[in-house]
């Protein structure tokens, strides 16, 4: 049962033949009088158990893209109905409107529209519709709350694909280099193709030339079918808030361009969410389902304050990498990475990979190193140097390990990544 | 068309619900009969001063059981108009609050054929009985002696005076009683063409609290019960009725009452209190939530650079001024080492020696600067963290 803004006016109307009454009677009267009558309204109101609702949602939206989530509201009974529904979804779904008005004959359905426009990652859901039908003399009515579930899940932004065009131009250029190069590191035999000026005598394939009996050349391409392992680091460090995101949201950008660029380049990519064991996992899709399948798995990853379990990370990895991998770990390098174990778990990865080890930096940081302008930002650059050494002295023990070293703010984090892993696709490290 | 809409549970029927649970409904049944028979019986408590119903220190309920005991009957009235006194001769009109009357009330009261007491003085009624006396006030009470010969003043003895007084030369047939220090009296009687009027300037004798000091209770009981009735009306403002008795037509209430700014219409109280009930309703209206509150699980947002900017802030407090500039020395040294390609193993003098060669200062002072004493005060940091940037510019210039 609700009240309509009516049965107050009616309520507050009392007030004018109260100033010709001597005492509270008449008022006590009148109130109860009215709210007898919206009892009596709301009980001549249709039943809420006539209404039937169905929800279609669009399974997935990208972050900043709106969608529009429809909401059927059908009047089963054998009244007329009027009446208000609220499509309640959770603040960050970003619903524009909550609230319909309708009047529904018997037997007719409406669709309601509601577009949603998230504001985070992960699953966004929809709480009960709650609907109001209203009386016959609109004092008062029923109202009810319907479970309809809808789930809209929010994959990431990657805002970063628009670095994609240039780093795939660059893929290309690594194949035009080597597709004349010398057999080598980085490069495997391709083709065999009939001998021009300018090519190189060196490659000249003599048992095929002396075979066809014309003069051929070996052609060579990059190498294919690498294996790329991407590590999604969700401990407590990837909570820590840079600029306006999470570090974590920095991660999935990267991961999410990486791994876009390494499918392309015809190598295989498997990712992994881990703090002390694993969020999330895609791995084994190839081709045009590979990205969408990716995003999906990584739009429920939340960072969990967890101190991260390298160890059974490194396991993990052995565990699922038989050949010589590019192992990307996309972390913090900090102070607290020799405690906590990323050392340890470097050295016995970089055993049998290439270990990438990637690292989001706070660019707040860096203001802070360049304030100069009382004491107060002296100290706080002074604290800003002191906490860049520290990271600097880490860094410099994993490169020691034989680990590459990526640090950037979390826009710059993408973009670097995925040209450390052109220059090592370059350089035939993969 | 029915079989995917997700629709409402069915709730049980009132009566099912109360099958199903008997002892709840009977609680509910007990409950709502006691609050009933609670509201039904008692009557609404009175704190109104003066009242004869009123228990409180203000109240003179005292006063009006004892006469009872006496065998007088007190009545009390709500409105003048209620009061409809069968015998004039023997009722005696008891009127509280009396400067809360019209004047057209106050004429009415003085044709009243029998005895009055008012408890309290007006200059209204005082001057319509050309009595030659007016109201004033003492500052405090004190115990006076009756002083004049009137037999219920005498009986009484000595009363609280004050501090409502009345001061002025009485007229013939007028008795003042019970003079304070100052020459003022609380106790007027006169003798009107109809009756005595009995005025007790001094209300507060009658009061449940006062009632048992010196000779209050005396003096109050044989002023109101002379006769077998007492009609008690406590004047209260906003009644616009005249007293009414068996054989006498009253004065009809004029058609208009003289407005004066601190005087509402009748209606006022009653719409002003209609509008407050309205107010509850439309609290009502206000307060039901259309549907629940939807939860949202918030992430944890602590800045990255907390930690760094704690460390700022305790550099500060304790005036870790060498422990801020050896960082500040050690990062520059690195950013210098890593831009002339001085190797990190190598050690301080390699540095020196490649900076002396970049900048063409003096080897000596970019000693001091890199690694000379820690500044021991913030102004010292400050003037070294300048010369520090200013090397470190050199350095870096292209």
């Amino acid at each position: 049962m609700y009240l309509t803004g009516w049965t107050a006016l009616l309520a507050a109307l009392g007030a004018v033949p109260a100033l010709w009454s001597t005492g509270r009677t008449f008022a006590w009267v009148w109130v109860l009088g009215v709210l007898t009558l919206a009892l009596m309204d709301a009980w001549l109101a249709p039943r809420p158990t006539d209404v039937g609702v169905r929800r279609e949602t669009p399974r997935a939206v990208r972050l900043t893209e709106s969608t529009a989530a429809s909401l059927e509201i059908a009047n089963l009974g054998r009244r007329t109905m009027r009446l208000a529904v609220r499509d309640a979804w959770q603040p960050s779904a970003g619903a524009d409107t909550s609230r319909h008005r309708l009047r529904l004959a018997a037997g007719e359905a409406a669709r309601l529209t509601t577009t949603l426009t998230p504001t985070r990652r992960g699953d966004r859901s929809a709480d009960r519709v709650t609907v109001r039908l209203e009386g016959p003399l609109r004092l008062a009515g029923r109202q009810r709350s319907i479970d309809a579930p809808g789930v809209l899940r929010v994959l990431p932004e990657f805002a970063s694909r628009r670095h994609l065009p240039s780093r795939l131009a660059r893929l290309r250029e690594i194949d035009g280099q080597t597709a004349v190069q010398l057999k080598g590191a980085g490069a495997e035999f391709d083709s065999l193709r009939e001998y021009v000026i300018g090519d190189d005598v060196r490659s000249l394939d003599w048992r095929a030339s002396a075979r066809r009996g014309e003069v051929l050349v070996r052609t060579y391409r990059p190498e294919r079918d690498r294996r790329v392992f991407t590590v999604l680091d969700t401990s407590r460090l990837s909570a820590a808030r840079v600029g306006d995101a999470p570090r974590l949201d920095a991660g999935i950008e990267a991961t999410l361009l990486l791994s876009a660029l390494a499918a392309r380049a015809g190598d295989r990519v498997q990712v992994t969410a881990f703090d002390r064991t694993e969020r999330a996992r895609a791995a084994g899709t190839t081709g045009p389902a590979m990205m969408p399948a990716l995003a999906d798995a990584l739009a429920t990853v939340q960072p969990a304050l967890l101190e991260p379990d390298w160890a059974a990370l490194a396991r993990l990895i052995q565990g699922r990498l038989s050949q010589r991998s590019l192992v990307v770990l996309l972390t913090t390098v900090d102070v607290s990475s020799v405690d906590s174990g990323l050392l340890d778990a470097v050295r016995a990865l970089r055993r049998e990979h290439v270990v990438l080890v990637a690292s989001v930096e706070d660019p707040h940081e860096a203001e802070m190193l360049a304030g100069r302008e009382d004491v107060t930002e002296v100290y706080s650059a002074a604290a800003a140097a002191r906490a860049a050494l520290e990271r600097d002295a880490v860094a410099m023990r994993l490169r020691q390990l034989g680990a590459d070293v990526v640090t950037a703010g979390p826009d710059d984090l993408a973009p670097a990544v995925a040209d450390r892993y052109l220059a090592l696709k370059a350089a035939g490290r993969l | 068309m029915s079989v995917d809409y997700a629709r409402a549970d069915v709730r049980p029927s009132l009566a099912r619900r109360a099958r199903k649970r008997p002892i709840a409904l009977l609680a509910a049944a007990l409950f709502v009969a006691i609050v009933v028979v609670l509201v039904w019986s008692s009557k609404p408590q009175d704190y109104t001063p003066l009242s004869p119903d009123n228990a409180a220190g203000d109240g003179a309920r005292a006063a009006a059981e004892i006469l009872r005991g006496q065998g007088v009957d007190v009545r009390k009235v709500a409105t003048l108009g209620a009061a409809r006194v069968a015998d004039p001769p023997t009722t005696t009109l008891v009127i509280a609050e009396p400067h809360l009357l019209q004047e057209y009330q106050v004429q009415a009261l003085l044709d009243y054929p029998g005895d009055l007491v008012t408890l309290g003085a007006d200059d209204a009624t005082l001057a319509a009985t050309a009595s030659g006396l007016s109201t004033s006030s003492d500052s405090g009470s004190t115990l006076a002696l009756a002083a004049c010969d009137n037999d219920d003043a005498l009986a009484a003895e000595q009363v609280e005076a004050g501090p409502w007084t009345v001061l002025g030369t009485p007229a013939a047939g007028v008795t003042t009683c019970f003079p304070t220090p100052s020459g003022a009296a609380t106790y007027v009687d006169l003798e009107r063409d109809a009756g005595r009027l009995t005025i007790l300037v001094s209300p507060d004798i009658v009061t449940n609290e006062r009632l048992d000091q010196a000779g209050n209770a005396a003096l109050t009981l044989r002023t109101l019960g002379r006769h077998e009735n007492v009609v008690w009306y406590v004047a209260d403002g906003l009644d616009t009725s005249v007293p009414t008795w068996e054989g006498g037509d009253g004065i009809a209430p004029p058609e208009s009452v003289p407005v004066s700014p601190d005087f509402l219409p009748p209606g006022t109280l009653p719409a002003v209190f209609a509008l407050g009930l309205a107010v509850m309703v439309t609290a009502l209206w206000r307060a039901r939530r259309f549907g629940p509150l939807v939860r949202e699980p918030l992430p944890v947002v602590v800045r990255a650079s907390e930690a760094t900017r704690g460390r700022a802030r305790l550099y500060r407090r304790s005036r870790a001024a060498g422990r801020a500039a050896a960082a500040l020395r050690a990062h520059a040294a690195t950013r210098m080492g890593a831009r002339l390609g001085v190797p990190r193993a190598a050690g301080a003098d390699s540095l020196v020696d490649a900076i002396t060669r970049a900048t063409g200062r003096d080897r000596g002072a970019i000693t001091d600067l890199l690694y000379g004493a820690p500044p021991t005060s913030d102004a010292a940091l400050m003037t070294l963290i300048t010369e520090l940037d200013t090397l470190e510019g050199e350095v870096h210039r292209p």
